[in-house]
Protein backbone atom coordinates (compact mmCIF):
# COMPACT_ATOMS: atom_id res chain seq x y z
CA UNK A 1 0.00 0.00 0.00
CA UNK A 2 2.56 2.50 1.13
CA UNK A 3 5.41 2.01 -1.33
CA UNK A 4 8.56 3.87 -0.58
CA UNK A 5 10.55 4.66 -3.71
CA UNK A 6 14.31 4.73 -3.58
CA UNK A 7 14.70 8.46 -4.15
CA UNK A 8 12.37 9.73 -1.47
CA UNK A 9 13.81 12.02 1.15
CA UNK A 10 12.18 13.12 4.37
CA UNK A 11 12.71 16.88 4.74
CA UNK A 12 10.74 17.24 7.92
CA UNK A 13 9.40 14.71 10.37
CA UNK A 14 7.53 15.44 13.55
CA UNK A 15 5.11 13.97 16.04
CA UNK A 16 1.96 15.75 17.14
CA UNK A 17 2.00 16.44 20.88
CA UNK A 18 -1.25 18.35 21.25
CA UNK A 19 -4.12 20.02 19.40
CA UNK A 20 -5.51 23.42 20.42
CA UNK A 21 -9.16 24.04 21.15
CA UNK A 22 -9.73 26.24 18.09
CA UNK A 23 -8.09 23.91 15.57
CA UNK A 24 -11.30 22.11 14.70
CA UNK A 25 -13.05 25.41 13.89
CA UNK A 26 -10.25 26.30 11.47
CA UNK A 27 -10.71 22.99 9.63
CA UNK A 28 -14.00 24.42 8.35
CA UNK A 29 -11.90 27.10 6.64
CA UNK A 30 -9.61 24.44 5.14
CA UNK A 31 -6.81 25.59 7.40
CA UNK A 32 -4.40 23.85 9.74
CA UNK A 33 -1.84 25.86 11.73
CA UNK A 34 1.24 24.12 13.11
CA UNK A 35 3.64 25.34 15.76
CA UNK A 36 6.45 23.58 17.55
CA UNK A 37 5.36 22.79 21.09
CA UNK A 38 7.83 25.24 22.67
CA UNK A 39 6.03 28.14 20.97
CA UNK A 40 4.39 30.85 23.13
CA UNK A 41 1.34 29.63 25.04
CA UNK A 42 -0.78 32.31 23.37
CA UNK A 43 -0.54 30.35 20.14
CA UNK A 44 -1.46 26.94 21.51
CA UNK A 45 -5.21 27.42 21.19
CA UNK A 46 -5.08 27.80 17.44
CA UNK A 47 -2.30 25.32 16.72
CA UNK A 48 -1.43 21.72 16.15
CA UNK A 49 1.59 21.40 18.43
CA UNK A 50 4.38 19.05 17.53
CA UNK A 51 7.97 18.10 18.24
CA UNK A 52 10.22 17.53 15.20
CA UNK A 53 12.91 14.87 14.92
CA UNK A 54 13.97 15.87 11.38
CA UNK A 55 14.07 19.56 10.45
CA UNK A 56 16.27 19.77 7.35
CA UNK A 57 14.56 21.86 4.74
CA UNK A 58 11.35 23.72 3.90
CA UNK A 59 8.91 22.35 1.32
CA UNK A 60 8.52 23.26 -2.33
CA UNK A 61 5.72 22.68 -4.82
CA UNK A 62 5.52 19.01 -5.76
CA UNK A 63 6.61 17.73 -2.36
CA UNK A 64 4.27 15.52 -0.37
CA UNK A 65 2.89 16.35 3.04
CA UNK A 66 1.72 13.43 5.17
CA UNK A 67 -0.56 14.00 8.16
CA UNK A 68 -1.19 10.77 9.96
CA UNK A 69 -2.42 8.49 7.17
CA UNK A 70 -3.46 11.27 4.78
CA UNK A 71 -1.03 12.39 2.08
CA UNK A 72 -1.35 15.40 -0.20
CA UNK A 73 0.75 17.02 -2.89
CA UNK A 74 1.93 20.55 -2.23
CA UNK A 75 0.80 22.96 -4.96
CA UNK A 76 2.41 26.20 -3.81
CA UNK A 77 4.72 27.50 -1.08
CA UNK A 78 5.08 31.11 0.12
CA UNK A 79 8.38 32.94 0.57
CA UNK A 80 8.57 32.79 4.38
CA UNK A 81 7.44 29.18 4.80
CA UNK A 82 10.92 27.68 5.11
CA UNK A 83 12.01 30.21 7.76
CA UNK A 84 8.78 29.72 9.69
CA UNK A 85 9.07 25.95 9.62
CA UNK A 86 12.76 25.61 10.44
CA UNK A 87 12.87 28.39 13.07
CA UNK A 88 9.49 27.98 14.74
CA UNK A 89 8.09 24.66 13.56
CA UNK A 90 5.36 26.86 12.11
CA UNK A 91 3.34 26.14 9.01
CA UNK A 92 0.00 27.39 7.68
CA UNK A 93 -1.53 24.61 5.59
CA UNK A 94 -4.41 25.66 3.34
CA UNK A 95 -6.58 23.30 1.32
CA UNK A 96 -7.46 26.10 -1.10
CA UNK A 97 -6.19 24.65 -4.38
CA UNK A 98 -4.09 27.75 -5.08
CA UNK A 99 -1.05 27.34 -7.32
CA UNK A 100 0.27 30.77 -6.28
CA UNK A 101 0.27 31.36 -2.54
CA UNK A 102 -2.06 34.15 -1.47
CA UNK A 103 0.07 34.95 1.57
CA UNK A 104 3.82 34.49 2.10
CA UNK A 105 3.27 31.98 4.91
CA UNK A 106 0.94 29.69 2.96
CA UNK A 107 1.44 26.09 1.95
CA UNK A 108 -1.36 25.23 -0.49
CA UNK A 109 -2.81 21.81 -1.33
CA UNK A 110 -5.87 20.60 -3.25
CA UNK A 111 -9.24 21.38 -1.68
CA UNK A 112 -10.06 18.49 0.68
CA UNK A 113 -11.02 17.79 4.26
CA UNK A 114 -7.90 18.21 6.34
CA UNK A 115 -7.59 15.75 9.22
CA UNK A 116 -8.16 16.72 12.82
CA UNK A 117 -4.89 15.38 14.16
CA UNK A 118 -4.29 13.98 17.61
CA UNK A 119 -1.29 13.50 19.84
CA UNK A 120 0.94 10.76 18.50
CA UNK A 121 0.10 11.35 14.82
CA UNK A 122 2.98 11.99 12.47
CA UNK A 123 3.56 15.13 10.39
CA UNK A 124 6.03 14.67 7.54
CA UNK A 125 7.21 16.45 4.41
CA UNK A 126 8.68 14.21 1.74
CA UNK A 127 10.43 14.95 -1.53
CA UNK A 128 10.85 12.81 -4.61
CA UNK A 129 10.04 9.17 -5.14
CA UNK A 130 7.24 8.24 -7.47
CA UNK A 131 6.64 10.87 -10.13
CA UNK A 132 3.11 9.67 -10.74
CA UNK A 133 0.98 9.20 -7.68
CA UNK A 134 -2.36 7.55 -8.32
CA UNK A 135 -5.03 9.75 -6.85
CA UNK B 1 9.80 53.82 39.26
CA UNK B 2 10.28 53.26 35.56
CA UNK B 3 9.99 56.06 33.06
CA UNK B 4 8.69 55.08 29.68
CA UNK B 5 8.73 56.98 26.42
CA UNK B 6 6.48 56.61 23.40
CA UNK B 7 7.35 55.54 19.90
CA UNK B 8 5.38 55.85 16.71
CA UNK B 9 5.46 52.81 14.45
CA UNK B 10 4.41 53.39 10.84
CA UNK B 11 3.73 50.88 8.11
CA UNK B 12 6.60 50.18 5.75
CA UNK B 13 6.58 49.64 2.01
CA UNK B 14 3.61 47.51 1.02
CA UNK B 15 2.49 47.39 4.63
CA UNK B 16 -0.93 47.88 6.18
CA UNK B 17 -2.46 49.54 9.22
CA UNK B 18 -1.16 51.85 11.88
CA UNK B 19 0.49 54.09 12.70
CA UNK B 20 0.62 52.81 16.26
CA UNK B 21 1.84 54.72 19.27
CA UNK B 22 3.52 52.35 21.69
CA UNK B 23 4.00 53.33 25.31
CA UNK B 24 4.95 50.62 27.80
CA UNK B 25 3.63 50.98 31.35
CA UNK B 26 4.46 49.32 34.64
CA UNK B 27 1.49 47.03 34.01
CA UNK B 28 2.48 46.33 30.42
CA UNK B 29 6.27 46.60 30.25
CA UNK B 30 7.08 43.92 27.68
CA UNK B 31 8.12 44.30 24.07
CA UNK B 32 7.52 40.70 23.06
CA UNK B 33 9.42 39.34 20.07
CA UNK B 34 7.37 36.42 18.75
CA UNK B 35 9.82 35.72 15.96
CA UNK B 36 12.05 32.83 17.04
CA UNK B 37 15.82 33.06 17.06
CA UNK B 38 16.01 35.72 19.76
CA UNK B 39 14.92 39.36 19.88
CA UNK B 40 14.15 40.81 16.46
CA UNK B 41 15.99 44.12 15.74
CA UNK B 42 12.66 45.95 15.39
CA UNK B 43 11.65 44.75 18.87
CA UNK B 44 15.08 45.69 20.19
CA UNK B 45 14.73 49.22 18.81
CA UNK B 46 11.22 49.68 20.24
CA UNK B 47 12.49 48.51 23.63
CA UNK B 48 15.52 50.83 23.53
CA UNK B 49 13.51 53.89 22.56
CA UNK B 50 10.65 53.31 24.99
CA UNK B 51 12.47 51.86 27.98
CA UNK B 52 10.32 48.75 27.67
CA UNK B 53 11.66 45.29 28.33
CA UNK B 54 12.61 43.28 25.25
CA UNK B 55 11.33 39.76 25.67
CA UNK B 56 11.81 36.61 23.61
CA UNK B 57 8.37 35.05 23.37
CA UNK B 58 9.85 31.74 22.26
CA UNK B 59 12.19 31.28 25.21
CA UNK B 60 9.62 32.03 27.88
CA UNK B 61 5.98 32.90 28.08
CA UNK B 62 4.29 36.16 28.97
CA UNK B 63 0.63 36.75 29.72
CA UNK B 64 -1.16 38.84 27.09
CA UNK B 65 -1.91 41.55 29.62
CA UNK B 66 1.78 42.24 30.27
CA UNK B 67 2.62 42.90 26.62
CA UNK B 68 2.93 46.51 25.43
CA UNK B 69 3.51 45.36 21.88
CA UNK B 70 4.05 42.06 20.10
CA UNK B 71 6.58 42.03 17.25
CA UNK B 72 5.95 39.17 14.83
CA UNK B 73 7.36 37.94 11.51
CA UNK B 74 4.18 36.36 10.31
CA UNK B 75 3.42 35.45 6.75
CA UNK B 76 -0.25 36.02 7.11
CA UNK B 77 -2.51 33.70 9.05
CA UNK B 78 -1.84 32.82 12.65
CA UNK B 79 0.19 35.30 14.63
CA UNK B 80 -1.30 38.30 12.79
CA UNK B 81 -4.62 37.48 14.39
CA UNK B 82 -3.88 36.06 17.81
CA UNK B 83 -2.42 39.17 19.39
CA UNK B 84 -4.94 41.68 17.97
CA UNK B 85 -7.71 39.27 19.05
CA UNK B 86 -6.50 39.83 22.60
CA UNK B 87 -6.28 43.60 21.97
CA UNK B 88 -2.49 43.52 22.02
CA UNK B 89 -0.84 46.01 19.66
CA UNK B 90 1.00 44.07 16.98
CA UNK B 91 3.88 44.98 14.68
CA UNK B 92 4.53 42.62 11.75
CA UNK B 93 7.94 42.93 10.08
CA UNK B 94 6.46 41.34 6.97
CA UNK B 95 4.12 43.37 4.76
CA UNK B 96 1.00 41.38 5.57
CA UNK B 97 -2.60 42.50 5.15
CA UNK B 98 -5.46 41.08 7.19
CA UNK B 99 -6.51 37.63 6.01
CA UNK B 100 -7.55 34.27 7.34
CA UNK B 101 -10.11 33.30 9.93
CA UNK B 102 -8.77 35.83 12.43
CA UNK B 103 -8.88 38.80 10.01
CA UNK B 104 -11.93 40.26 11.73
CA UNK B 105 -9.79 41.12 14.76
CA UNK B 106 -7.09 42.95 12.82
CA UNK B 107 -7.67 46.70 12.81
CA UNK B 108 -5.55 49.74 11.95
CA UNK B 109 -5.60 50.74 15.62
CA UNK B 110 -4.01 47.45 16.69
CA UNK B 111 -1.91 46.30 13.77
CA UNK B 112 0.81 47.66 11.51
CA UNK B 113 2.89 45.69 9.01
CA UNK B 114 5.90 45.89 6.72
CA UNK B 115 7.77 47.57 9.55
CA UNK B 116 11.52 48.15 9.25
CA UNK B 117 13.87 49.78 11.73
CA UNK B 118 13.41 53.21 10.12
CA UNK B 119 9.64 53.01 10.61
CA UNK B 120 10.09 53.19 14.38
CA UNK B 121 10.48 56.80 15.57
CA UNK B 122 10.41 58.62 18.86
CA UNK B 123 6.97 60.11 19.35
Amino acid sequence: MNETAAATRVLYESTVTGVGGQVEAFLDHGLLIFFRDDSPKELHDISVLHRPTVSDEGPQAGDTIALGGQTMTILAVGDVVADNLLNLGHLDLKADGMTEPKLPGDVCVEPQSLPLLKAGDSFRIIRGGTTEVAS
Amino acid sequence: MSEYKSVRVSKGRGGWGGPLTITPTDDRPLVASITGGGIHPVAQRIAELTGGQAFDGFSSSAPFDKIAVAVIDCGGTARVGVYPMKKVKTVDVHATSPAGPLAQFITEELFVSGVKLEDVEEA
